[in-house]
């Protein structure tokens, strides 16, 4: 298989992967997206195996493992940041209405709502589209990414 | 493993001494024309799988093609 093919292909995976989340608004399933995702990724990562003139060497690898390295760097400190956040909302624990007679309790406040957590998982997941893009083009500068030379 | 400063290579003389060029280099050892240009550059050191297969493409020990630090100057690669 071409290389141009399999962008071909990954181009509609992508554009079905958005229908499918389209629908599966629509027909408030979640898992339909979740699983349809998984099996996309799962059949991207076994098409590029036939593609035979896309070459990978160890340069390649290096750099695409230094970038995810500096990606999940960054990613899990602000990850483990916002789930301290979410355990403080675990902490906030009902206590006993004070005073005589006593009152109805007390009813807390919703410190991170469903919604709030889904735009915030938005935006980790472009957080981390952006920060490995950005170490990626880093790297193959670091490791001669573009330079032209002779022949 | 990154842009080393003080490993050197000759790649680029033996290149020229067997009239190569940087494509056709890359595609009998197997990787992008840009690993070749990177590792000539100095910017990328290879592995020693790689540093290998081009000192024996080329029918030489790893010495002859990849110096480390000062080695060069002070004479210790003949």
């Amino acid at each position: 298989m071409k290389k141009n093919t399999f962008y071909l292909i990954v181009g509609c995976t992508a554009i079905a992967l958005v229908g499918l989340f389209w629908y599966s608004d629509v027909v408030r399933m979640p898992l339909l997206i979740e699983v349809a995702f998984i099996v996309a990724v799962a059949a991207i990562y076994l098409v590029r195996r036939r593609v035979t003139d896309l070459k990978e060497d160890e340069r390649d690898v290096k750099i695409t493992e230094q970038a995810v390295l500096r990606t999940m760097q960054v990613f899990w400190v602000v990850f483990c940041a916002f789930s301290i956040g979410a355990v403080m909302q675990l902490l906030r624990t009902p206590t006993f209405p004070r005073g005589f007679p006593p009152g109805p309790p007390p009813i807390l406040p919703e410190l991170l709502s469903p919604r709030l957590i889904g735009f915030v998982q938005l935006g980790l997941l472009c957080l981390m589209i952006f920060l490995y893009v950005g170490f990626r083009i880093y790297y193959a500068g670091i490791y001669g990414g573009w330079e032209t030379d002779e022949e | 493993m990154g842009a080393g400063k003080q490993m050197r290579n000759k790649i680029k003389v033996f290149r020229a001494m067997h009239d190569l060029t940087q494509e056709h280099l890359a595609q009998v050892i197997g990787v992008n024309r840009q690993t070749i240009l990177a590792i000539e550059k100095g910017k990328y050191v290879p592995s020693l799988d790689l540093a290998f297969r081009i000192a024996r493409y080329f029918g030489v020990s790893i010495e002859e093609i990849f110096m480390y630090g000062d080695e060069e100057q002070a004479g210790l690669v003949q």
